[in-house]
């Protein structure tokens, strides 16, 4: 027993380091840093590249890679982009960040290489010293890395509590416009604090390779775990962190050795361990109403906050409308183009079109659950799996026709949204994105991974009608469903249910109190957005002809999001770009560039994520905003020209329109 | 609000519009509110004042029913409310602006009002529209004209399809004001509604509201620190100092009122020198 516990305070420290790291950048700018693990394998795999292909001995290797390399990547990416973030919503601040986990490994795996074995060194000398304390086994290892939280938090209590440094984090902490006044830069303490970010994400990455691997699959799950004893301390409280990372990391090895080895469902009860604390966790925090919003800052900071940019471009992107305007003209062109696709392109690349047009209708869910709703739920790949394979079981065990299968499969999976969000009404936009992307890797843990739904990643067969089997046909029965999605899209965005919601998304005070329901309003949102994503998950099967559960992995969700927002969140030629984007821009560099260049497309779905940072709409919003501009000034001065100046001036009422008591009491025309 | 162009008197048999008994909030150590009565009468202006600090807004919080009160009661029509939603009590005919606006970003002014006006007289349509599309069709002419009247009636004609990001303070109040007054409420709550507004567009506002108060019999309830103003408008104003209320009566008992100059109008605030 004594082993498991010893074995799980190692694993136990490499999260506590993990989550301090999370708790400490979030309480002191405001970003949760779904990059960690990214950072993680770009110093792990830095630090091999050092010791195991250039020879360097293992202390040398891990002083460059920890105190050279790590805090240079971290004050780089400060630069670059957290600082960037300081004022976006934290929808951009998430997606920015899952942005830089998708770019940042293939950027390391561009100029490193790949690795052929993942398996590395840790910091201890290979072959293993172990010792045997009281009967136990202990190896070198394990004992570098109790050493490396010990010592991670004497040179951080001691820094925060005893020095001038830490005295301005903490001030930083409490209001950052206080400490601008003080004297003290909060942007040098700010670039501080992310180089030392790196270099314990670093550390955790460098600790936990001898038992993972140098992975990007294995430094995310280690950052996905380390959210469990971050939410227990609530973002914010650094013991209780690293308390929970200890308890989580002795449970979920102890609890191995009550579990049959033998059992399929042991291999997948001990990764859920994790998720099952934080889910845990978050709704205890949501029965106490403790997991609403945090707000940053003191109360000058919020008093000076400018209007976050997305917010003037959610404004700004309902202004104008018109049948010649880029927002109709755009969609038709697009979906013209797509239409286009099939007729020119040979077998194999109308397959990759389908396959992004299928993604595209699951891609419409972020729109309406993000773009529309202002919900970060980051499990809409999940429904998109549950969507699959029901609508295989359907087909194949219960012999419907396959469309039809796909259009109940989405009513049956719609009850799992609704209920996701009755749980989530709660809570704050950050919980709401960790809670739901907890839920998708429990159910791919635990449901998508068993038979006879997994079939070794098979899935179940998924066949497509016989009228729709050629690749041609298939892809306008898919762009079919786009169209249907998108305008029942249009229908709710335009409608009295369409204004409720952003109503809702802006201000819940300000709905209620005009009579609006909140729960029903998200309810809504949730039930359509998963209705979409499962009727998307369906099509993706009948596109593949299985329901491949494997493809329905969260964080390739995480990318799904990063690619969309990156062409905009609320626009619905944009989940049929990005989703042909997706589809084609790797077959495209696989096939006419070189090998070397495979990882470029990740990097430029995880930048295009990342420029969020600097233009919140998206590119094509962006774009449709800007010619649409264009397109009005010309038109505006052609009006003024026709009859003389003379109009109101933005931002004041209007002055030209007497005052008029009468027409407020008498409803018009009094 | 009713379409007559009567005036309503206050009747004194008529339960208030709007009441709060023995009313206190505590949040942890703090009492913000300390057993405080307040009714604002149909057809009449209440007016709520105070310093900084005094527990004005906690109550509109408890009267819209976005604070449960830890003590006391809130009555709508003599129907006790306290347990009910602020969408009920917005559904009884409740309306009310905040101190720091609470606008709708997505949405433009326009919008805003429309909203307004179909969620207290066409609510059904939040759901309806999904299968019948109507929201993609030209809209009722009673909507529009409804809504566009209130929108010139408040000034911000000129700026109907403007979002409203971005709209300075006093606009975003008046942008606040017509989208309570869209759903035709019985009884309003408004949080420092002249704030932002300059002299001209301060005279305009109080007439408005003066309107619909005599020929609609709208209850109204106003925190405001312009003391000329809530005086001047209001039959009746309370004083609420450190969560608990010092005065209440007439305008001119409170100018005179030792307890009301000492707290919040100033012991230099001679009644004669105000009036002369």
């Amino acid at each position: 027993m004594l082993s498991y516990v010893l074995a799980g305070l190692s694993l136990g420290a490499i999260y506590a380091i993990a989550s301090a790291s999370l708790v400490v950048t979030y309480v002191s700018s405001g970003v949760f840093n779904f990059a960690f693990g990214a950072m993680a394998f770009a110093v792990a795999r830095f630090y091999y590249w050092l010791n195991t292909q250039q020879g360097w001995s293992i202390w040398p290797a891990a002083a460059v890679a920890l105190l050279v390399f790590a805090p240079l990547l971290g004050a780089a990416l400060y630069g670059l982009l957290f600082r960037h973030l300081r004022l976006a919503s934290v929808t951009v601040k998430i997606v920015a960040t899952i942005g830089l986990s998708v770019a940042l490994p293939e950027l390391v795996k561009l100029v490193l290489g790949d690795l052929p074995d993942s398996t590395a060194p840790g910091l201890a000398e290979r072959p293993l010293t172990v010792f045997h304390p009281f009967g136990a086994a202990v190896n070198m290892d394990q004992v570098f890395t109790y050493a490396g939280l010990v010592l991670v938090l004497v040179i951080g209590v001691g820094v925060l509590r005893y020095t001038d440094v830490g005295l301005k984090l903490r001030a930083l902490v409490d209001s950052e416009a206080l400490t601008a006044l003080s004297g003290s830069g909060p942007g040098r303490i700010s670039l501080g604090v992310w180089a030392a970010s790196a270099t314990l994400a670093g550390l955790a990455g460098i600790l936990l390779a001898p038992t993972t691997g140098i992975s990007v699959e294995g430094m995310t799950f280690l950052m996905a775990a380390a959210f469990a004893p971050v939410v227990a301390a609530r973002l914010r409280s650094l013991p209780l962190a690293v308390g929970v990372a200890l308890l989580m990391g002795v449970v979920t090895t102890v609890i191995q050795r009550y579990l049959d080895p033998s059992d399929p469902l042991s291999a997948q009860i001990v990764p859920s361990i994790p998720f099952a604390f934080m889910l845990l966790f978050l709704l205890y925090y949501a029965a106490r109403g403790q997991a609403g919003d945090d707000s940053q800052g003191g109360a000058l900071d919020r008093a000076i906050r400018p209007e976050a940019p997305e917010v003037a471009v959610a404004g700004r992107a309902q202004s104008r409308r018109g049948l010649l305007s880029p927002s109709v003209i755009g969609p038709i062109v697009t979906v013209a183009i797509a239409a286009v696709l099939p007729l020119v392109l040979d077998s194999y690349w109308s397959g990759l079109a389908a396959a992004g047009i299928c993604l595209g209708i699951a891609l419409l869910s972020y729109t309406l659950v993000t773009g529309e709703g202002g919900m970060i739920w980051l499990c809409q790949i999940t429904f998109a799996g549950f969507g699959a394979i029901v609508a295989a079981e359907l087909t194949t065990s219960a012999g419907w026709p396959p469309v039809v299968a796909v259009i109940v499969a989405g009513v049956i999976v719609v009850p799992i949204g609704l209920l996701l969000g009755a749980l989530t009404i709660r809570l704050g936009d950050l919980y709401v994105a960790l809670v739901t992307l907890t839920f998708g890797l429990l159910a791919t843990n635990l449901l998508f991974t068993r038979d006879p739904f997994y079939s070794y990643g098979q899935g179940t067969l998924m066949t497509r009608p016989d009228w729709a089997f050629e690749n041609v046909v298939f892809c306008y029965l898919a762009l079919a469903a786009f169209v249907i999605l998108g305008l029942l899209i249009v229908n709710l965005r335009r409608s009295t249910a369409g204004l409720a919601m952003s109503a809702v998304r802006w201000s819940e005070n300000g709905a209620r109190t005009l009579g609006l329901s909140v729960v029903q309003t998200k309810l809504l949102v949730s039930g359509v957005a998963t209705y979409v994503a499962a009727v998307g998950g369906g099509f993706l099967a009948l596109n593949y002809q299985s329901s491949l559960p494997d493809s329905f992995n969260p964080f390739l969700g995480l990318i799904w999001l990063a690619v969309l927002v990156s062409i905009g969140a609320r626009s619905i030629t944009a989940a049929l770009v990005a989703g042909l984007v997706f589809a084609l821009l790797p077959a495209v560099f696989q096939t006419y560039l070189p090998a070397g260049w495979t990882h470029l497309p990740t990097i430029l779905f995880g930048l295009g994520a990342i420029m969020l940072a600097r233009n919140p709409e998206g590119v094509i919003a962006m774009y449709a905003r800007q010619l649409g501009d264009l397109l009005g000034n010309r038109s505006e001065r052609r009006r003024r020209s026709g009859r003389g100046s003379g109009s109101t001036g933005p931002g004041s009422p209007d002055e030209t329109t007497a005052p008029t008591a009468e027409r407020v009491a008498s409803g018009g025309n009094a | 609000m009713s379409t007559s162009t009567d005036t309503v008197p206050p009747t004194a048999t008529a339960p208030p519009r709007i009441e709060a008994r023995g009313v206190t909030m505590r949040f942890g150590g703090l009492v913000a509110l300390s057993d405080v009565d307040i009714a604002v009468p149909a057809a009449s202006i209440v007016g709520l004042v105070g310093p900084n600090g005094a527990g004005k807004s906690t109550l509109f919080g408890v009267l819209s029913g976005l604070l449960r009160p830890t003590a006391g009661s809130v009555l709508m029509d003599g129907e006790d409310v306290t347990r009910r939603s602020p969408q009920d009590r917005a559904g009884r005919g409740l309306a009310r602006t905040f101190q720091h606006p609470e606008l709708f970003s997505g949405l433009t002014v326009r919008e805003h009002l429309v909203l307004a006006y179909r969620v207290r007289h066409a609510k059904g349509r939040i759901w309806s529209d999904l299968v019948t599309g109507r929201g993609l069709r030209r809209a009722p002419a009673a909507e529009d004209e409804r809504v566009d009247g209130l929108l010139d009636a408040l000034h911000l004609g000129g700026l109907r399809d403007r979002p409203v990001v971005g709209l300075p303070l006093g606009t975003s109040r008046l942008v606040e004001i017509g989208r309570a007054l869209a759903v035709d409420p019985n009884v309003l709550l408004l949080d420092e509604p002249s704030s932002g507004l300059d002299t001209r567009e301060t005279e305009d506002l109080a007439a408005t509201l003066r309107r619909i108060v005599t020929e609609h019999g709208v209850s109204l309830l106003l925190v405001e620190h312009d003391v000329d103003l809530v005086l001047g408008m209001c039959h009746e104003v309370h004083v609420l100092d450190f969560g608990a209320k010092i005065s209440a009566g007439k305008p001119e008992a409170i100018r005179a009122d030792p307890a009301v100059r000492a707290a919040y109008l100033g012991e230099a605030t001679d009644p004669a020198e105000e009036t002369a």
